[in-house]
């Protein structure tokens, strides 16, 4: 799908400097860069959905396919995975294009008949009707919004290394939940899952020193409690595992409390630092 | 199944990667099906997620999570097979056993009999298409198969008309 390109392409950007062709006007990118991020910064729409930064691009949603023009022949490919170089040729909008976006809209809409997102963004392209059978589940602990892009199994597992949930079953039965849809013992409640998620499927609340996670079979985590203001701020099992990244010195300043006392806390000592104070009742 | 059992079959594979899809193999063919505590215990000793585990035994067909009867045919639904009815094989099937079975939430077709002396179950294709539609009971292909031939095939396992 991606073509062979590797990550390392990715990982240690080269800064050469190219100019890319994008619906015949030239723009300038390094070497090497997301085809789709320098359509992004220089305004012109491509729609995509499971395009995130911190994650190597893998064109899962097939939204982002643009025509590169090669030797007069023009040929479709995701954007996402593909890199500047120079004399890139691309169009955006070619009939081809829009037939094929088109009829993807189409299927989104079939697949995640609830999705705000899917319907704002496909009518945006005009597509508010779909002609394929529309997945109806009123049971969906996704809402009837998940589009299967697996953005969240890959945070879960390669960013977060929960592993928490992954895809179960397979063609049209496809769904994203926690193994035998029971409540995950690997989840941190880190909620990065429903960050990253497109369509905002992911469905999660804090409740008292809680937090449910409603999408993944109700998986509850406790949350930590600020020994100064004694607002719940994190989960117990995220801020232990980020403590313990932590030097001790620091770590014994920052534990236990939540992001508005860690800054007053650290700010205090500082400035009694600075003025002499004694840092002791800090 | 017991540890040792299992220890034994993840000591077959000593590749550190694609392993996973051998083990579970070796574990669905010696139980007929993939125990939970067995997955868990798996899940453990190669440290692999049970997440991961779990998709890719959801994935196939080849596995089961569920415990399966004494003999078990799969009919073959695959394009050529259907096409040469298998699909009247399988309703025959299904008033020989007296069961009645429908694709489940997870898209699988897996049925045992009341005696658990069967279970039915449905496959995409064993690559025996020219003789199609075949089935398979405990390993042995039957091809040519039709609602007339079955009562014959079924009596080597035990089956009599009611």
């Amino acid at each position: 799908m991606t073509q062979g390109k590797t990550g390392t392409e990715l990982a240690e950007p080269p800064k050469k400097p190219v100019t890319v062709s994008i619906n015949g006007n030239a723009y300038r990118a390094d070497e090497g860069e997301c085809l789709l991020t320098v359509a992004e910064r220089v305004k012109i729409p491509i729609p995509h959905f499971c395009f995130e930064q911190s994650l190597e691009p893998y064109g899962a949603c097939r939204l982002c396919m643009v025509g590169v023009v090669h030797h007069g022949k023009t040929v479709m490919e995701t954007a996402c995975t593909l890199r500047a170089k120079e004399g890139l040729t691309v169009l955006t909008d070619t009939p081809d294009i829009v037939k094929y976006r088109t009829i993807l809209f189409e299927l989104y809409l079939a697949e995640a008949p609830k999705s705000a997102v899917v319907k704002e963004m496909a009518a945006r392209y005009g597509v508010t009707k779909t002609r394929f059978l529309r997945r109806v589940d009123t049971g969906d602990p996704l809402g009837g919004a998940c589009i299967l892009c697996g953005l969240c199994v890959r945070v879960c597992n390669e960013i977060m290394g929960a592993g928490a949930i992954n895809f179960i079953n397979r063609g049209p039965y496809t769904v994203v939940n926690t193994p035998f849809t029971e409540p995950s013992r690997d989840c941190y409640g880190c909620g990065a899952c429903a960050a990253v998620c497109p369509t905002h499927a992911v469905s999660l609340e804090d409740r008292g020193g809680e937090r449910i996670l409603h999408s993944w079979s109700e998986t509850k985590v406790p949350l930590s409690q600020c020994v100064s203001c004694g607002k719940y701020f994190a989960p117990a099992a995220l801020e232990k595992s980020v403590l313990s990244r932590i030097e001790p010195p620091l770590r014994d300043d920052l534990e236990g409390l939540c992001p508005a006392c860690r800054a007053k806390k650290l700010a205090k000592k500082e400035i009694l630092a600075a003025t002499g104070g004694d840092p002791g009742d800090a | 199944m017991e540890e040792k059992t299992l220890e034994e079959i993840i000591a077959r594979y000593d590749s550190p990667t694609g392993k996973v899809l051998g083990i579970l193999g070796d574990i669905q063919r010696s139980e007929g099906y993939i125990p939970r505590e067995t997955l868990e215990m798996l899940s453990v000793k190669i440290d692999v997620r049970i997440s991961q585990l779990y998709s890719i035994v959801t994935f196939y067909s080849f596995f089961s999570l569920k415990p399966v009867g004494e003999h078990v045919i799969t009919i073959c639904m695959g394009t050529a097979c259907h096409v040469r009815g298998a699909v009247g094989v399988l309703d025959a099937l299904e008033s020989l056993l007296d069961i009645h079975g429908d694709t489940t939430e997870d898209g699988k077709f897996s049925v045992t009999t009341k005696d658990n002396k069967f279970t039915v179950e449905i496959a995409r294709c064993f690559g025996a298409c020219s003789m199609a539609p075949v089935l398979q009971i405990d390993g042995t292909l039957y091809g040519y198969a039709n609602p007339d031939t079955l009562p014959a095939i079924l009596e080597q396992y035990g089956w009599r008309a009611a």
